[in-house]
């Protein structure tokens, strides 16, 4: 139904555009129209930094014409702009090659779409006023600056939050809509430490709904922790050493062992894991599945990129690589039935012990609670990677350490996995808890 | 409004006026709204951009991606607050809806909008016809094609070759509240390969790419070549590649790409919000001696053709070149316009933002040290046993602690002096402020990363940077590797 003042709405321009495509010489077309509405309060210094609000809103057409492709984007929604835009897309399509592995996907290969209610959507995202957005920034501030205590430099604080909905159509009849809001908060604490050094700590956590965020006095509290853990901080001499990589930052440790998984890798001859499907590749404790129907969860949806139906996929058992992620295009070059092009979210099971009983439980450890740039090399499976954190000796902290390097080969690091904390992360879409790995090269002095 | 100011009529042949019809009289109404509850100055960027991606797989040139960016970013500053609006949407009504945005930060009497506006007169950095500025997806192809063939034809252990060609144009128009107009047109792309290499079931992967603000005529046969040749041998030399053993060692940084690494590890903590916000590691040490006297860096905004050029930034200050280490000696901070006022100096041009959506903050544009007086060869000779670093990546930098890491994707063994064996996947670490120190000698060997597809990430934004360094010698650096330590005679 348009709306009163005359204009489409975002299915009917979705709509619209899909008419225009083909005819305008597209054998197929898929188009998702999105739009969101966001909030971002910035303080520092008990002052707001940084206020902004807008709305943004986008069109993204792809057209398949006799094995041509081509993709474009815009977010000009002017009518006389929109036919310029398809009839561009078409001819735009129409010059690349033919590529016989270009189609819509069939959908129906991957059974039908759940009928769930993941409540993404929080339904008092519209009610929360900009005042209760500065009350918290200014909540987490003045937490940070208390527990922080006279070590503190600067503390920056950030509130976000987001309504996005997005409404997806293609030519041969796919329908989806998704909608789901977002909160996040992010604190950055700067701490004075010897000579010039001023250690800079963060921590950063979202969710779909305001309930499941953490208090004020919590992010306060963790990130003060971190920063005066921080201070002192030096390298060690080379080692092989247990490491505990803590659970929010196993994502960028995992992320590196992902790229191998996605089908266009491995048809590229780009993945270490290409042939290692059934294999086992890591230890009884990797277990790995990427679940889209958590509810609440900031990966959940019920179809994924292609329009495929989400489905809960345990990518390793017990340290056996099972399923790739393939999406329609990639399992036709490769020959093969497609599973998923994308995560949505990817849980590691949580062990029974707590960090710090496992701590405990260590002659001697380092717990890794930041990484510095570093590389995983998807193709061969090395990765190097700079680490932050705490080396402990029989329980105890016994001093920070920096400029520090583990590195290895994602095969035989992931062997070493022998247990999880009770700690799952909640607030991101990777979902684990800190891991601990045996004999690992700690690179220092 | 600055000295580059003059007298040229603001607006008259724009782009914008001509595209979307946005003039003086309704710049001046949303600069009025921005700042009808106060603030200090306040500015509006219009953006118009459209870029175009084409790559190859497999042998064909069957995908064409392209995107539009379209809108204007408000911004209203009282003293070091931002309140920062946007749309997508260039109608009246929704312009005034974000200036409004802007202003809610503030509430005091209304601040007034300068009487009469300026043009700014650009450098020309770029010198490319604005008439052919947007490269044809037609003329992509066979240049993708030519890449294909010659990668595939130098070596018979190449398995797999992709290739990309993307371009963009961004337009913009800033027009601050103290007068100044800026209208700017910036190409900026890159053309590049990725090859997989395969031999006795062992495979690597390497790449190249050049680019950088230049229009199609650059894309010619000698860049083709250079793209496929440099390409494959760089994928090849990983095949034979080792890793280093871990621990300190002296370093040798090469000429050229390894200036990201002073990007990194010594550039972002010269920003100016880091430091007046006393968070970065060289807040304290303006005017202070943080290298030896050989030692002189510079952010340079007008080296021709470098994806980090700019005429104007993004909040209409000059690109200009940017002193921040003379011998040896910390001068200056990079600036926008927040930085300057909080040091009381001029700002330096380095106020950029990713696009309309963000507001603008200092960033580097094209940094690098200038050449010294000793020659490579010597200061391999020098380092003794060590680590020769060609090529760098994802290099990452704590700015209050100055502490650094980046993955060596390029480099050698430095075996008594001499040049030896590749090495692969590999970390350094260091602390920027210590490396700078440690540099021992430079060389007479300056390189600039021409590449185009540098881009610098900070607070969710990425622009477009270059960077350049001679050969320099480090004194020591960590290496991360698997290996236990060589002593170093």
């Amino acid at each position: 139904m348009s709306r009163q003042d005359g204009t489409r709405t975002p299915k009917e321009l979705a709509a619209w555009v899909l008419a225009r495509a083909k005819a305008a010489g597209a054998k197929d077309c898929r188009v998702k129209a999105s739009a969101r509405r966001f909030v971002s309060v910035s303080y520092r210094e008990r002052k707001p930094e940084l206020v902004s609000e807008a709305g943004t809103r986008g069109l993204a057409l792809e057209v398949f014409v006799d094995g041509h492709y081509a993709a474009q984007e815009t977010p000009d929604f002017r009518t006389v702009s929109l036919e310029g835009f398809v009839s561009d897309t078409v001819d735009r399509a129409k010059i690349t090659e033919i590529d016989p592995f270009r189609s819509l996907p069939d959908l129906d290969r991957n059974g039908i779409r759940p009928n769930l209610d993941l409540n993404l959507a929080d339904p008092g995202h519209a009610g929360v006023s900009i005042g209760e957005r500065h009350g918290l920034a200014k909540d987490i501030e003045a937490s940070c600056l208390d527990q922080g205590g006279d070590k503190v430099i600067s503390v920056e604080v950030t509130v976000y939050d987001h309504d996005y909905e997005e409404w997806v159509l293609d030519s041969k009849g796919f329908d989806g809509t998704f909608r789901g809001t977002e909160f996040w908060t992010g604190a950055v604490l700067s701490v004075r430490d010897q000579g010039e050094r001023r250690p800079s700590v963060w921590t950063v956590a979202g969710a779909r709904q305001r309930r499941d965020m953490p208090a004020a006095a919590d992010i306060g509290a963790q990130v003060s922790l971190r920063a005066l853990r921080a201070l002192g901080a030096s390298k060690i001499g080379t080692e092989v050493l247990p490491v505990i990589i803590e659970n929010r930052c196993v994502g960028r440790l995992l992320g590196g062992f992902l790229g191998a998984l996605s089908g266009r890798n491995i048809q590229q001859k780009q993945s270490f894991l290409a042939d290692k499907k059934g294999l086992k590749i890591g230890s009884p404790a990797f277990t790995l599945t990427d679940d889209p129907f958590i509810p609440r969860a900031l990966g959940s949806r019920l179809y994924d990129g292609d329009g495929f139906p989400a489905k809960r996929r345990e990518l390793l058992s017990q340290g056996v690589l099972n399923d790739f992620f393939v999406d329609w295009y990639y399992s036709r070059k490769l020959g093969i039935e497609p599973s998923t092009g994308s995560m949505s979210n990817l849980v590691l099971p949580a062990g029974t012990r707590s960090l710090e009983d496992i701590i405990r439980g260590m002659p001697k450890c380092v717990l890794v609670t930041d990484f510095i740039g570093g590389n995983s090399n998807a193709t061969t499976g090395d990765f190097s990677v700079g680490i932050a954190g705490t080396l402990y000796e029989k329980g105890e902290p016994v001093q920070a350490v920096a400029e520090m390097n583990i590195a290895g080969k994602h095969l035989g690091f992931w062997n070493g996995l022998v247990e999880a904390a009770n700690d799952p992360w909640h607030y991101g879409a990777v979902r684990s808890p800190s891991l601990v790995f045996d004999g690992v090269v700690v690179s220092g002095n | 409004m600055t000295e580059d100011a003059t007298a040229l009529a603001p607006f008259s042949g724009g782009y914008f006026l001509k595209e979307f019809g946005i003039d003086e009289a309704l710049c001046r109404k949303l600069l009025t709204k921005a700042l009808s509850r106060g603030g200090d100055f306040a500015d509006l960027y219009f953006e118009h951009s459209l870029s175009d991606w084409v790559g190859l797989e497999d042998g064909r040139v069957d995908r064409s991606y392209g995107s539009v960016a379209l809108g204007v970013g408000i911004r209203t500053v009282k003293d070091e607050q931002v309140g920062y609006g946007f749309t997508q949407d260039l109608s009246e009504a929704a312009m005034l809806t974000a200036a409004a945005t802007a202003a809610s930060l503030v509430n005091q009497a209304p601040s007034p909008v300068a009487a009469g506006f300026s043009a700014l007169r650009n450098g020309i950095h770029y010198p490319v016809d604005t008439g052919r500025i947007f490269i044809p997806l037609r003329s992509k192809l066979p240049v993708l094609r030519k890449v294909h063939e010659l990668c595939t034809s130098l070596s018979p252990l190449v398995t797999n070759v992709s290739a990309s060609f993307v371009s963009s144009v961004k337009h913009i128009l800033v027009v601050t509240s103290d007068g100044v107009v800026a209208e700017d047109s910036a190409p900026l792309g890159n053309l590049g390969a990725l090859v997989v290499v395969e031999r006795d079931g062992r495979k690597e992967r390497s790449g190249w790419n050049l680019g950088g603000r230049r229009e199609a005529s650059y894309y010619s046969d000698a860049t083709v070549d250079t793209i496929a040749r440099v390409s494959v041998d760089r994928a090849l030399k990983l095949l034979d590649a080792v890793q280093p053993p871990a621990g300190q060692f002296p370093v040798v940084l090469g000429p050229g790409l390894s200036g990201v690494l002073l990007h990194e590890a010594i550039g972002h903590g010269m920003e100016g919000d880091f430091n007046r916000k006393g968070t970065s590691t060289y807040s304290s040490s303006l005017g202070r001696k943080v290298a030896e006297p050989f030692v002189t860096i510079v952010d340079d905004a007008t080296v021709p053709m470098l994806s980090g050029s700019i005429h104007v930034d993004d909040e209409g200050t000059p690109g200009q070149r940017t002193v921040l280490v003379e011998r040896g000696i910390l001068k200056g901070f990079l600036h926008d316009r927040i930085s300057a006022r909080h040091y009381g100096v001029p700002a330096t041009g380095n106020g950029r933002r990713q696009d309309f959506m963000h507001a603008p903050i200092p960033r580097m544009r094209n940094t690098f040290m200038l050449a010294g007086a000793a020659r490579p060869g010597d200061l391999v000779k020098a380092a003794g046993n060590g680590i020769y670093v060609e090529d760098v990546a994802n290099g990452e930098v704590r700015i209050g602690e100055g502490d650094f890491s980046f993955y060596v994707s390029q480099g050698r063994l430095i075996e008594n002096g001499r040049l030896g064996a590749a090495i692969k996947d590999v970390n350094i670490m260091g602390n920027g402020p210590k490396m700078l120190s440690d540099i021992i000698g430079v060389a007479d060997d300056l390189q600039m990363y021409e590449g185009g597809s540098g881009r610098c990430g900070k607070d969710g934004q990425a622009v477009p940077v270059s960077f350049g360094l001679p050969t320099c010698l480090v004194r020591s650096l960590t290496v991360g590797g698997v290996q236990a330590k060589r002593g170093n005679s």
